[in-house]
């Protein structure tokens, strides 16, 4: 059974903080594609992912989604909350299934307003997010999708701490907002390459510094904000 | 306080706050002129100073590497430039860029961090903060899906909205820069738009000529961004301001 403190959040927190939320925490699993809310809804409870990956998606008018950030275990879904904001603007869904700790809406609030470590690290978390979403935006409009489905890769493997994915080509290309078929070619290269192996349903990094050189600038400037972000409090304890 | 909202008036945001809260962030100074492509900030570089535009307007720039880059947002006199030290972070990722010429009102980054302990102001501008992220989460979506035509007309009627003016400068290479586009595609949307009389075009100025004929030709991103807005933010701002 995954731990809270598998999730960065809630490890950062001190002592005290954690003796007053941890028993409040419930685990529950993530199954593949499970909607944890829809966009416009009412955002009743926070989910610090343990082992899964939730995808944020932007749902336009016409249906099409596009992914505009990733969270796995260095996050949290419903930032939203202690802006002071009760509905959420995008769909979150499972992208890889697992387990994640949920708080209600209302604990949190509540621990949002004594000012401790919690409220601190969801403002830093927050920061993140919107380097993430920034950087989704400028990596649709420029880059090749060879190019985005290694910085793809790359982000999804940095939260789930591991260097496998179970995912599916129709998945990954709802997530790009492409089409499947351009997804295939682009695995098709990356396994020639020697850099992934892909099979049923399986993606396993075989060289994960060629991945990273294949990978346009953004999932450099990414990475290097949450490794930042998150650098304080990992000493702080 | 009638005085203080004009002293201090011209930016919403400011505007909504109670006189107490706006007097934690703005003293004696005067409002500062922003020069046309000064830039206020590069990413990761030191946030020193938060701005509150009153009359200018400021593109929030995301780098791609090399000359790929992206505007993500743009701030005018409803906003605030200097959201990282809202979120206790001192950096920033983005690029501050003036692209209207115009006044702000300047914090001292440590003086803002001292007010905003202060629970009332915290929460007026986490409110900011929601619709900041909220119009954010369709900037990648409009940036793959949107045509070139629809996201010009958008953000000329973001321009013209904080501009408060119908006529404004802006040449094809900086737009093509914003929208993350060659050139050659800018002055091609931008000719369509002429040709359906939205708009007059000429050695870069720009002059809309029919607001509500480029709204219908703008991608539904630029009515979304106006209707978070004032779902979150005009209401406080109308009955306090």
């Amino acid at each position: 059974m995954p731990k809270p403190q598998e999730n960065q959040i809630l490890d950062a927190l001190p002592s005290l903080e954690r003796d007053r939320l941890f028993p409040h925490l419930k685990l529950v699993p993530l199954p593949l594609g499970m909607v944890l809310y829809e966009s416009g809804a009412a955002l009743r409870h926070v989910y610090f992912p343990t082992n899964s990956i939730v995808s944020l998606l932007y749902v336009m008018q016409d249906g099409a989604s596009a992914e505009i950030a990733v969270v796995g275990n260095e996050g949290v879904i419903g930032v939203s909350l202690f802006m002071g904001g009760e509905t959420t603007p995008s769909r979150a869904i499972v992208q890889s299934a697992g387990h994640a700790y949920r708080l209600t809406g209302n604990r949190l609030k509540q621990e949002f307003v004594r000012h401790g470590q919690m409220l601190h690290v969801l403002l830093r978390y927050t920061q993140s997010l919107i380097t993430q979403m920034s950087q989704t935006a400028v990596c649709n409009r420029h880059h090749t999708l060879d190019q985005q489905l290694c910085r793809w890769l790359l982000l999804s493997l940095d939260r789930l701490s591991s260097n496998q994915l179970n995912m599916t080509q129709e998945l990954i290309a709802n997530m790009l907002g492409v089409r499947r078929e351009g997804v295939t070619d682009a695995a098709g290269k990356l396994q020639r390459l020697g850099v992934i192996r892909y099979s049923r349903g399986k993606i396993t990094v075989l060289d994960r510094p060629q991945l990273e050189r294949l990978s346009c600038e953004c999932y450099a400037v990414v990475k290097r904000e949450s490794d930042r972000l998150n650098a304080p409090h990992r000493l702080s304890h | 306080m009638a005085t203080a909202s004009q002293d201090h008036g011209g930016n919403l945001l400011l505007a909504g706050l109670s006189a107490a809260d706006r007097g934690r962030l703005i003293r004696d100074d005067p409002p500062i002129d922003l020069r046309l492509h000064q830039i206020l900030s590069e990413p990761g570089e030191k946030v020193r100073q938060v701005f509150f535009p009153i009359d200018s307007c400021i593109s929030l720039i995301a780098p791609g590497g090399g000359r790929e880059l992206l505007e993500i947002g743009l701030v005018g006199q409803e906003g605030m430039v200097g959201v990282p030290l809202l979120l206790d972070v001192n950096l920033s990722p983005l690029r501050a860029l003036v692209q209207g010429a115009g006044r702000a009102w300047r914090v001292d980054a440590a003086v803002f961090a001292r007010a905003i302990q202060t629970p009332s102001l915290r929460v007026a501008l986490n409110r900011y903060l929601y619709v900041f992220l909220a119009q954010l989460t369709h900037t990648a979506p409009c940036a793959r899906y949107h045509q070139v035509e629809s996201r010009l007309a958008r953000w000329l009627l973001m321009t013209r909205d904080r501009a408060h003016s119908d006529r404004f400068r802006i040449t094809h290479e900086f737009l093509a820069y914003m929208l993350g586009v060659r050139r050659v595609g800018v002055t091609a949307a931008a000719s369509a738009l002429q040709r359906r009389k939205l708009i007059r075009y000429s050695r870069g100025d720009v002059s809309v000529l029919d607001v509500d004929g480029l709204e219908a030709a703008a991608c539904a991103c630029y009515e979304l961004d106006k209707k978070i807005y004032s779902r979150i933010l005009t209401r406080k701002v109308s009955k306090n301001g």
